[in-house]
């Protein structure tokens, strides 16, 4: 897999060195974690085609790029980001990768709930982190999770705790207000103990459209027994950028997850979602958006894997495809011999509205037990001709019917959260696409 | 979870709990027969001796050679989801004849008698009085057609229908002009090993504007130890003809794994029609998993005219290793491809099967219909390709896989592959995996049958849509397979 021609070195400049770099003060353990994702993201290479899991996704022109490591941008300014802010939220504000205290407002976050940077936690409760860090098997990470571990420094951890019921929003924002061909390493932890309830808001934000930079952001939400959490990532990049996104779940007994991935920006987007099924009677919902316009490429990867017995899981992926637009979905479903009496449904619908867009989906289930319920489904289709005919015939334009069929289209998944905060941001950083179609 | 099990155990006890035991292969018997075989090897010496022994044109001694040069370039592929014990090219047989086939086939009067009793065993009467009525066949037997049955009367309406060995020295403009026109010798590996050392085959060649009066079938029975298959089907339906094609398989019971690589390839022209049959059931192995065919075919259809149409039905009930994907190319503008197929696997069996439709003219449509039952510890996947290039526009597609699971230590994996590049495009997929509901096993045995009479309907009810698309005799045969297979079993 590593090819010497795309030069896995050459796209992050001095690689090695950053992560050295990275280390300086941080204790031998974490040096030592860094230092094993490098070598398994060395040892990895950059995926290319052939991978059977990058088959529709060429990320050639990330790996010819060349990046270096991104600035603070101290002249950010509270006028350029009071769209994304709201006061009421619990907001936790990144400024190209790096933790802006100026924004967020955390301080005054209400009992229930603790928040701290990586670095600090790391400093107050070494032992817990390192056991949260460590919870993956560093065998099985593939490479660019890999590279965010060796390359993030700045992060959060987000506590929700027992028994707690959120009713914030708890809003992670990270920006990036760059000019250069710079890299961020997102790193969020989040963590929700017995019975707790949390809805997070993960939404990454680009301020100057014309820049290219990457993204390679990882997530790792860890759900007690009987926690709920509704979990929103909203993606609206620069329109040149590139978001190479992980999403890792673990669930325990009863927990519910509920998940609604909303994509708008960057040139070439990658969505790895994984959730493991860790226990009995666990929900889990997987539910994702996709809009690209131009020459955008949007490509979903789940993998649901079912563990334990009576367990449900739900995955409606929904897109709306213009110009020469590509989307790519794949879905997985495992469900082990121990699983039995799973529900698992999947669904991708996709409308094609541009002329040359493209849709490549693969579905795909695996299942070793034998008494399940599980389905999956593809569609890909245009807008109803009769139904266009209609509303022209009452005095609809054509541009705007499109517009109103589309919107009924995705409506379910726009107001898939109950909290209207979640929706009225989706809104807002989707109607601009919707417009224009 | 041992409160589920025991929660279960009433539906369990007559689900999986019970062992599936299929009666015994009944065509597992072997004909003491007096044969020609050439040493086991592969190598150029080895191709030149099977072209000679079938006095080729040395235009095919080329093209064999070809496709021998470049098998040895290839890599066996490793993407399957199964494994499969190394097979090891050189110590096969490449040719196997019963003794006195030197001279190609005769008229049926002169076959050995012993051979036409093997063919009766089989159920496939070759001898004038006993043939079937309204099925042609083009008996197969290791590596030599043994004999064509009907051949006269099919050649008063034109059609051709010979073994592969005689078409080359009789027709070979035609063979000439289609062989390795759908399936190239460098398409992959195991056509590429086909394209070397074929050994004969069926050749079909339908006339335009005629309607084949009979239905044609080949019959392959494999008996030869330490060999292995390797045939050529090729089916050519000039404009507006119409032919309906079967193919059926067996082996003897052995411990060892013989190798079928097949290839199978049809072109239809303007308005054509070829429908394709197969009921395969060749030696899948015993419980353990142990000796078996390795089914390992390349069957693909060009739909080259306007309006035409290939459809593909297939009952996959037999080989330890079944690695097919019947495919449609839809070139021309209007053409339609279906597949339908039932993969039933027990035992250790793996199935890794399943269609490509490749669309390129406009309006193209294709349909697949998939049913995979699997049970014991065996391991069906269904992988298919649906593919729409630019130029296809308003292409449709319709696909449904529904996999059955029989007993907890099975699987079923679907892996539908859908790309589109054209917005004009409209196609839906759907899948799903279950179990036989116990209510409805429940609601039939309340009214008065049995536990097998019970899952035998709810298993045919679940085949139905690929049943019906069988020709009558096909049909009938493929519902007894199945429930032959299925019998003990609960599920």
């Amino acid at each position: 897999m590593i090819t010497q021609t795309q030069g896995n070195n050459e796209m992050i400049n001095n690689l090695d060195k950053a992560v050295k770099e990275n280390s300086k003060d941080a204790p031998k353990w974490l040096e030592e974690y860094r230092s094993n994702a490098l070598n398994r993201f060395q040892e990895l290479g950059i995926p290319n085609v052939k991978d059977e899991e990058w088959k529709y996704t060429n990320i050639s022109s990330i790996a010819k790029t060349s990046f270096q490591g991104a600035q603070n941008n101290e002249d950010t300014t509270l006028d350029s980001l009071k769209n994304y802010i709201n006061e009421k939220d619990i907001n936790i504000v990144f400024i190209n990768g790096f933790f802006s205290k100026k924004f967020s407002t955390i301080d005054d976050s209400s009992s229930g709930i603790s928040i701290s940077t990586l670095q600090d936690a790391i400093l107050s409760d070494e032992k817990k982190i390192k056991s949260l860090l460590e919870k993956y098997n560093e065998k099985e990470t593939t490479s660019f999770v890999a590279l965010n571990k060796a390359l993030s420094t700045d992060g959060i951890l987000i506590s929700i705790e027992k028994k707690a019921v959120m009713k914030k929003l708890i809003h992670i924002l990270h920006i990036s207000d760059t000019q250069a061909t710079s890299f961020t390493s997102p790193r969020t932890i989040i963590t929700s103990e017995k019975l707790s309830e949390a809805t997070v808001l993960e939404s990454h934000i680009g301020l100057n459209n014309d820049q290219t930079y990457l993204a390679n952001a990882l997530t790792d939400i860890f759900l007690e027994e009987n926690a709920i959490l509704h979990y929103c990532k909203i993606q609206a990049e620069s329109k040149k950028a590139y978001h190479l996104g992980n999403t890792r779940v673990w669930q325990e007994r009863n927990s519910n997850f509920n998940s609604l991935s909303v994509m708008i920006g960057s040139a070439i987007n990658r969505n790895d979602l994984d959730i493991v099924l860790n226990g009995e009677g666990i929900n889990s919902t997987l539910n994702g958006l996709y809009m690209p316009f131009d020459k955008q490429h949007m490509d979903n990867h789940t993998c649901v894997d079912h563990r334990f017995p009576n367990c449900t899981s739900n995955q409606l992926y929904k897109g709306i495809l213009s110009d020469a637009s590509r989307a790519v979905f794949n879905g997985k479903i495992f469900v082990k011999d121990l699983a039995q009496q799973t529900n698992s449904y999947q669904l991708n619908k996709n409308i094609l509205l541009g002329k040359d867009c493209r849709v490549d989906t693969k579905p795909q289930l695996e299942i070793f037990a034998d008494d399940v319920k599980c389905t999956h489904g593809a569609t890909i289709g245009q807008l109803n001709e009769d139904e266009l005919f209609y509303l022209q015939t009452r005095c609809i334009p054509r541009k705007e019917a499109i517009r109103m069929l589309s919107k009924g289209f995705i409506n379910d998944l726009l107001f898939h959260f109950e909290d209207d905060n979640v929706s009225q941001k989706i809104h807002q950083l989707l109607d601009p696409s919707l417009n224009k179609l | 979870m041992s409160k589920i099990t025991e929660e279960n155990l009433s539906n369990e006890d007559t689900i999986a709990a019970n062992k599936l035991s299929s009666r015994e292969y009944k065509y597992g018997f072997y004909t003491d027969i007096e044969t020609d075989s050439i040493p086991a090897g592969l190598n150029e010496d080895i191709i030149k001796m099977i072209s000679e022994k079938k006095k080729e044109p040395s235009w095919m001694l080329e093209w064999r050679l070809k496709a021998y040069r470049h098998w040895t370039t290839l890599k066996e592929p490793k993407w399957p989801n199964f494994k499969y014990g190394p097979i090891d090219y050189q110590a096969l047989s490449y040719y196997s004849a019963p003794k006195n086939f030197e001279e190609g086939p005769k008229s049926m009067d002169e076959v050995d008698p012993e051979l036409i009793k093997t063919f009766d065993r089989l159920g496939i009467p070759l001898s004038e009085q006993k043939r079937l009525t309204g099925v042609a066949v083009d008996a197969v037997f290791d590596s030599v057609s043994v004999g064509t049955t009907h051949q006269s009367e099919l050649e008063k309406v034109g059609i051709i229908f010979c073994s592969m060995t005689e078409a080359i020295q009789n027709h070979p403009e035609l063979v000439k002009k289609y062989m390795g026109s759908v399936v190239p010798y460098s398409d992959n590996y195991f056509a590429a090993l086909n394209s070397a050392v074929f050994s004969d085959g069926s050749f079909c060649y339908i006339p335009k504007g005629v309607r084949s009066p009979l239905e044609l079938s080949t019959y392959f029975r494999i008996n030869a130890s330490g060999s292995g298959q390797f045939e050529r089907t090729l089916i050519v339906a000039e404009e507006s003809s119409f032919v309906s094609y079967l193919e059926g398989c067996t082996a003897p019971t052995r411990d060892e794994n013989q190798l079928h690589a097949a290839v199978v390839e049809i072109v239809t022209l303007d308005n054509a029609e070829v429908k394709y049959s197969t009921v395969q059931n060749w030696y899948a192995g015993n419980e353990q998993g142990v000796g078996g065919i390795y089914n390992f075919v390349t069957k693909r259809g060009k739909c080259a005219g306007k309006n035409s149409k290939i459809s593909w039905t297939q009952v996959e009930a037999g080989s330890a290793i079944t690695w097919k994907y019947p495919s449609v190319i839809l070139q021309g503008d209007g053409s339609t491809g279906e597949f339908y197929s039932v993969a039933l696997t027990n035992n250790r069996m793996e199935a890794d099967t399943g269609t490509k439709m490749i669309h390129i003219g406009k309006n193209t449509s294709s349909t697949i219909i998939s049913k995979g039952i699997s049970a014991d510890e065996s391991n069906n996947t269904y992988r298919g390709l649906v593919k729409i290039m630019p130029s296809a526009e308003n292409a449709r597609n319709y696909s449904q896989c529904d996999s059955m699971l029989v007993g907890n230590k099975c699987s079923a994996n679907t892996f539908p592959y859908i790309e589109v590049n054209n917005s004009s495009a409209t196609m839906e997929h759907e899948a799903s995996t279950s179990k036989i509901n116990a209510d409805q096993m429940f609601y039939i045995m309340s009214r008065g049958l049995d536990m097998e009479g019970a899952i035998s309907l709810i298993i045919n009810g679940f085949c139905k849509e690929v049943f019906k698309e069988l020709p009558m005799e096909f049909s009938v045969e493929a519902v007894k397979l199945l429930e032959m297979k299925l019998e003990g079993s609960v599920g």
